[in-house]
């Protein structure tokens, strides 16, 4: 990788830096990647099938 | 025959109209004639496509029915394992990826009765939303050669729209299916996060990862789709949920649904015709009896960054080897994308995957409260030229690749079910695509009202002219 190519790389980490810096403030203790998977399964609409470990 | 649609194909080999194997001639043959052309095949397996569809036929003629899909010719991005073929994932190496069992969505297929025609071409590395390729070959986008077939299952989407298989399948991580879908002017659907198991594909981001089905129409895509979604001991983030029957919802009527046009982010910089035509698609889907109005959304450019950090730093990680030891063979905007991701720090990674989860829940409350659909443009213009994309050094493209996929990527943030579909076509004869989303899980309404559009208007009936 370039010199220049580098100076990209790093700029545009450091914007992501600066998003993350920007948007954690106010994120909450208890906040963990696991409830994206729980907040689609909550956002689904009602089934009342039942849920297996097979393909229904 | 290879102008059909993939349901009317199906339904003729059930009639006994036409045969397995000669509907896999007629794809073969077509192929032969037009791909060297288009570039949407990295590998052609045509002995073996012919030893299945004679076996097909052989069950056919003894009424030994495999499923819906019984002698349906389909083929599948070089990054799905698909044994003994090799795979490529865009790469200059043959064999650069290997795993353990074949693809468990090319495996259900082949359960419901498809054959594989061949792997198809693709971005490299599955980075990039144009379809350009340095090892493989550009594919050309059916509809006007030099131009882009969207990326970066860009094989799949040229595959469909030029008749070369009649059904496809595709990945997602930043819109990989519905770019190649609107600039090609076919039906492509990124599932919910989970609901098909991403065994035996490539991962690239495995948070953001979705694989699915690209076809001519919405009826092609939901038999897809119920041929492969659900649980797979071999995935453990594909849901236990209980799939839905697809294609048989499709034609309950759309009276009543509340559809919100996006009134914020996703038309900004869009070429007037591309708003044109998707706000043209509300307006129809309002004839319909859809309640459609505009809706704000929750900020998308926060998610889509969000996302954007995490696939940075996770496809860095698969693809480190590559990247450190012949970072020679990848072409310059993979690489300089590949090394941004080197520099997410493990904080800020965290922390996206933390944000990620609080705007999914924050999104779903907020808007699936108003509407039951979104509606959106898929690409600010149509397919731009080959020349046009591939001028300029690895960052002048890749700043570019990222300006063109800044409508889909959020999606894939949020984990939300999202069809494209064509919806026009500009001054110039492209296509142009519009966004469905919906409801976690909820495919079988961003399909049904999909298909409620397609039988109002004819833009998946019109075919390339390619003799």
């Amino acid at each position: 990788m370039t010199a220049a190519g580098l100076d990209s790389a790093r700029a545009e980490a450091a914007g992501m830096a600066a998003l993350i810096e920007r948007a954690e403030a106010d994120l909450a203790v208890a906040e963990e990647p696991a409830r994206f998977a729980a907040a689609l399964e909550a956002g689904a609409p009602d089934d009342p099938r039942p849920h297996g470990p097979a393909r229904a | 025959m290879t102008d059909w649609t993939l349901a009317g194909l199906a339904d003729a080999i059930r009639a006994r109209k036409i045969s397995p194997l000669e509907a896999t001639r007629e794809y073969l043959s077509r192929i032969e004639r037009l791909d060297g052309r288009i570039r949407a095949f990295i590998t052609v397996d045509a002995a073996r496509a012919l030893d299945r569809a004679r076996a097909l036929e052989r069950d056919a003629m003894a009424g030994r029915w495999h499923g819906p899909l019984h002698g349906v010719p389909l083929a599948h991005k070089d990054l799905f394992r698909v044994a003994p073929l090799p795979t490529s994932c865009g790469t200059k190496t043959a064999e650069y990826f290997v795993a353990e069992q074949d693809a468990t969505a090319v495996t259900r297929l082949v359960e419901a009765g498809a054959l594989t025609l061949g792997k198809l071409n693709m971005a490299e590395l599955a980075m990039g939303p144009y379809g350009d390729n340095a090892h493989h070959g550009d594919v050309q986008n059916p509809w006007r050669f030099g131009h882009v077939s969207g990326g970066s299952s860009s094989g799949s989407g040229a595959a469909v729209a030029a008749g070369l298989a009649a059904g496809a399948l595709g990945t997602d991580t930043g819109g990989s299916i519905r770019l190649p879908a609107a600039c090609c002017g076919i039906a492509g659907l990124k599932p919910t996060y989970g609901r098909v198991s991403r065994a035996g594909g490539m991962p690239l981001s495995w948070s953001m990862d979705h694989i699915g089905p690209m076809a001519r129409t919405v009826r092609d895509v939901a038999l897809l789709l119920d041929a492969m979604a659900g649980a797979d001991p071999e995935d453990a983030t594909a849901s236990a949920r209980p799939v839905d029957d697809y294609a048989g919802a499709l034609d309950r009527p759309i009276r009543g649904l509340r559809v919100g046009v996006a009134d914020n982010y996703y038309f900004d910089g869009v070429a007037p015709e591309v708003a044109e035509a998707v706000r043209g698609m509300g307006a129809v889907l309002e004839r319909l009896g859809a309640r459609v109005e505009p809706l704000r959304l929750p900020d998308p450019q926060v998610i889509h960054d969000v996302a954007g950090i995490v696939a940075r730093a996770e496809s860095a990680v698969v693809h480190t080897r590559i990247l450190r030891e012949r970072p020679h063979e990848l072409q310059p905007a993979v690489r300089a994308r590949l090394a941004v991701g080197e520099r997410v720090s493990a904080h800020d990674y965290l922390q996206a995957l933390r944000l990620r989860a609080r705007l999914a829940r924050e999104f779903i409350r907020e808007v699936f409260t108003e509407v039951d659909l979104v509606l959106a443009p898929a690409t600010p213009t149509p397919a731009p030229s080959l020349a046009e994309v591939t001028v300029g050094d690895g960052d002048t493209i890749a700043a570019r690749m990222g300006r063109f996929s800044r409508l889909t990527r959020p999606w894939n943030g949020l984990g939300l079910p999202v069809l494209a579909i064509p919806c026009g076509f500009s001054a110039g004869g492209l296509p142009i695509g519009a966004q469905l989303a919906g409801r976690p899980f909820d495919e079988a309404t961003v399909l049904r009202a999909g298909h409620a559009y397609e039988e109002a208007t004819d833009w998946h009936r019109r075919r390339p002219a390619l003799g």
